[in-house]
């Protein structure tokens, strides 16, 4: 029996160590530094061009993934078990002196401490006793007494509640670390890509959401003002409601929150503007609109066809055309003119370049097509998510944000005094004590005994 | 009366009301403590007046980019200053927190920093903004104030190693410096913290990223957290405390400054 209480006990003992907590915190603030300077949530080829050999290393250490490792978990979950029993081990003195209080005590302890003094008073021990209760009370001490014939004992005490400002702290911390975890598990993040006029599911939500229309306001003199989609949230196939989404105002549904997060040009099927020429004819000019993969009719049974559209227009390996982005930095279009079986013209047009007519061969062609605009539909990008730990978190914030100020700013406050009768005279003896703040508590405890010396 | 007619102003007041307080603190003479005082309390009218043309000019808080939140973190400074001198005495104090006052300033004045008047990108207009950067900030001026009196707390502790008498004594030193920080820490865990993850929920749809001036946040939350252990419950006073205030200002001033330059990440404003 006595090793396994041993090792409980060691194991407790161990756990409600501050020094424990000293080096936790010591740790904790390294693992944090570390993961700042080390670029986290690269893939491995990443690190190899940037660390070489060590980078594997770093990857075993989980040191590419800091606050995600496991090894930080541990850290985080073994300083929470440090403050629960550190906060429970000391909760349950303090909890016993703040209701169940003795009162008994002598009074050399009492003179023994820091703030302590005493006055003699004429008269019985009933009418000092009466003075005491009088001058705490106007103090807003609240205050027990345990009469006796021989002695009597006063406990008076304010902001009690002081005592409990680190716990409440401590507690509120607890919970952040629940939240986080909390959420780590339970919630979830969905990106939305929606054009207008389109609708989308939000996963596992029970809800679709359909934007009618995205816009971008700029300032007068440039910059982004404002992204708002509006969009219109449709429950079992019918329109519920119409609401505007905008960065720093998400919309909230059904433990949902939608925010506008991101938006971009989708150059999968952009309208191009062609203009068609005859170097032969000066005078022939014709404007088309096509998709990618359309066609569209020009004169004499002639017809112009769009191949293929890059953004990003770039030769790559192997000298096969690439699109190095998604961003239109050098649109291109591959066009062709036909006529029946034959084709009159083939080359790629680029925006950026009008007059580079490459990629054609042989004589002089038959024609020539410029890329004159370009239109993509933009899409806007609504965060979906769902966190399930964030009202843990708030709770949270509230307990530490009010425990620091009760460890802090209301200091509990604490006056015993006992009464002796001796020789038709009272001898009152004090002692105090306070929280934190010691210099105005002796200031009011002077003030005090110097009250009770006068008030004869 | 223009913003940056009224910032010079302040910036000069401030030099003056260095230049008082060091003399006092080399010549102890309680008239240039109280001129010290009268002409940092000018410079900060002169600064808060600066600090509200500018609100008035551009609409928003002043404090969206590099320029203002420095001018905005001297301003502070100034104001937790004069608030701990009040009630503390710590007159000698004075003239070392105006140097930083003033280099703050210097630096928020250099050609380096633009001071255009540019129009609020989407993410930063919120009320939010006030909030959490003005108390940030606010918190971040006690730890300056703190920084200051732990230095002088090293220092005077070798003083009187040496046998000297140094005034204000280490003793008083520490206990100044433990207040400042106790002024100080609930403010960064509300300003910096709380309402960083309130904020950030409605922005960016999570109240905590990893991002760099996060993490930074945490570890200067985690310095002052070592600050307070050691010295509540282990009983540290003195020259370790004073260290570790040191090092707690130094992680706020890395988190508020440092994390911009150095580190990548989305607090990309100031």
């Amino acid at each position: 029996m006595s090793d396994r209480s041993g090792w409980v006990s060691r194991t407790i003992k161990f756990l409600s160590s501050v020094r424990l907590a000293i080096v936790l915190i010591i740790l904790l603030i390294l693992a944090s530094v570390v993961g700042t300077l080390i670029p986290q949530g690269w893939t491995p080829p990443e690190y190899a061009a940037r660390f070489g050999r060590m980078s594997g290393v770093l990857m075993r250490l989980q040191l590419t993934g800091v606050y995600h490792s496991l090894w930080f978990l541990a850290l985080l979950l073994l300083l929470a078990a440090n403050i629960t029993v550190c906060t429970l081990s000391r909760l349950s003195a303090k909890w016993t002196k703040a209701v169940k209080p003795g009162l008994d005590i002598e009074p050399a302890a009492l003179l023994a401490g820091k703030t302590s003094g005493s006055v003699k008073k004429p008269g019985p021990v009933a009418d000092s006793l009466a003075a005491v209760r009088r001058e705490l009370g106007r103090r807003r001490y609240r205050q027990r007494e345990s009469v006796r014939p021989d002695r009597s004992f006063v406990l008076a005490r304010k902001r009690t509640l002081g005592y409990f400002g680190s716990d409440l702290v401590h507690l509120g911390l607890l919970v952040i670390l629940a939240g986080g975890i909390l959420s780590a598990r339970a919630g979830s993040r969905e990106y939305l890509k929606l054009e207008e006029g389109r609708s989308a599911a939000v996963p596992a939500a029970g809800f679709d959401v359909r934007l009618e229309r995205f816009q971008t306001e700029l300032y007068p003199q440039g910059g982004i003002k404002a992204w708002t989609s509006r969009v219109t949230v449709v429950e079992e196939g019918r329109d519920a409601f119409i609401r505007e989404i905008k960065v720093n105002h998400p919309l909230s549904h059904r433990g949902f929150r939608l925010y506008q997060s991101g938006y971009g040009w989708n150059w999968d099927q952009p309208v191009l503007e062609l203009w068609v020429k005859k170097p032969s004819d000066p005078a022939f000019l014709e404007k088309r609109l096509v998709r990618p993969g359309e066609k569209a009719a020009l004169p004499d049974g002639c017809e112009l066809c769009v191949e293929r559209f890059v953004p990003d227009f770039i030769i790559g390996r192997d000298r096969q055309v690439e699109s190095r982005s998604d961003e239109p930095r050098n649109p291109a279009a591959l066009v062709q003119v036909r006529k029946g079986p034959d084709t009159l013209f083939s080359g790629w047009a680029f925006a950026r370049y009008p007059d580079f007519g490459g990629g054609h061969s042989g004589p002089e062609p038959a024609f020539s097509v410029e890329l004159k605009d370009i239109q993509a539909p933009q899409y806007t990008i609504l965060e979906a998510s769902r966190d399930p730990g964030a009202r843990l978190i708030w709770l949270a914030s509230v307990f530490i944000c009010a425990g620091l100020f009760l460890a802090f700013y209301w200091p509990a406050r604490e006056i015993r005094l006992v009464l002796e009768a001796r020789h038709g005279k009272t001898e009152i003896t004090a002692g105090g004590m306070t929280s934190k703040s010691r210099e105005p508590f002796d200031l009011e405890f002077q003030e005090i005994l110097s009250s009770l010396r006068k008030g004869a | 009366m223009n913003e940056s007619t009224v910032f010079l102003a302040a910036f000069i007041l401030y030099i003056l009301a260095a230049a008082c307080y060091l003399a006092y603190h080399f010549g102890r003479q309680a008239g240039r403590a109280r001129a010290g005082l009268v002409l940092a309390a000018a410079g900060l009218t002169a600064h808060s007046a600066a600090l509200v043309l500018r609100t008035v000019q551009s609409g928003h808080a002043p404090f969206t980019n590099m320029y203002e939140s420095l001018s905005f973190l001297a301003w502070a400074s100034v104001a937790a200053y004069i608030v701990m001198e009040r009630r503390f005495r710590i007159q000698a104090a004075g003239g070392y927190v105006l140097l930083v006052v003033i280099a703050l300033v210097a630096l928020a004045s250099s050609p380096v920093m633009p001071k255009d008047i540019t129009p609020l990108v989407p993410a930063l207009q919120s009320y939010w903004l006030w909030l959490h950067v003005s108390i940030t900030l606010i918190g971040e001026a006690f730890f300056a104030v703190a920084f200051v009196t732990s230095l002088m707390f090293v220092r005077a502790e070798r003083l009187e190693r040496l046998g000297r008498k140094p005034s204000p004594s280490s003793a008083a030193l520490d206990a100044v410096s433990y207040r400042t920080v106790a002024v100080g820490f609930p403010l960064f865990t509300l300003g910096g913290l709380v309402l960083g993850m309130v904020w950030a929920f409605k922005a960016w749809g999570s109240y905590w990223s990893w991002d760099p001036k996060e993490v930074w946040s945490l570890i200067t939350w985690f310095v002052f957290a070592l600050y307070l252990h050691t010295r509540l419950v282990m009983g540290w006073k003195g020259r370790r405390s004073a260290i570790i205030a040191i090092l707690g200002f130094l992680a706020a001033l890395f988190t508020y400054f440092g994390v911009n330059y150095l580190l990548a990440g989305l607090h990309s404003y100031a």
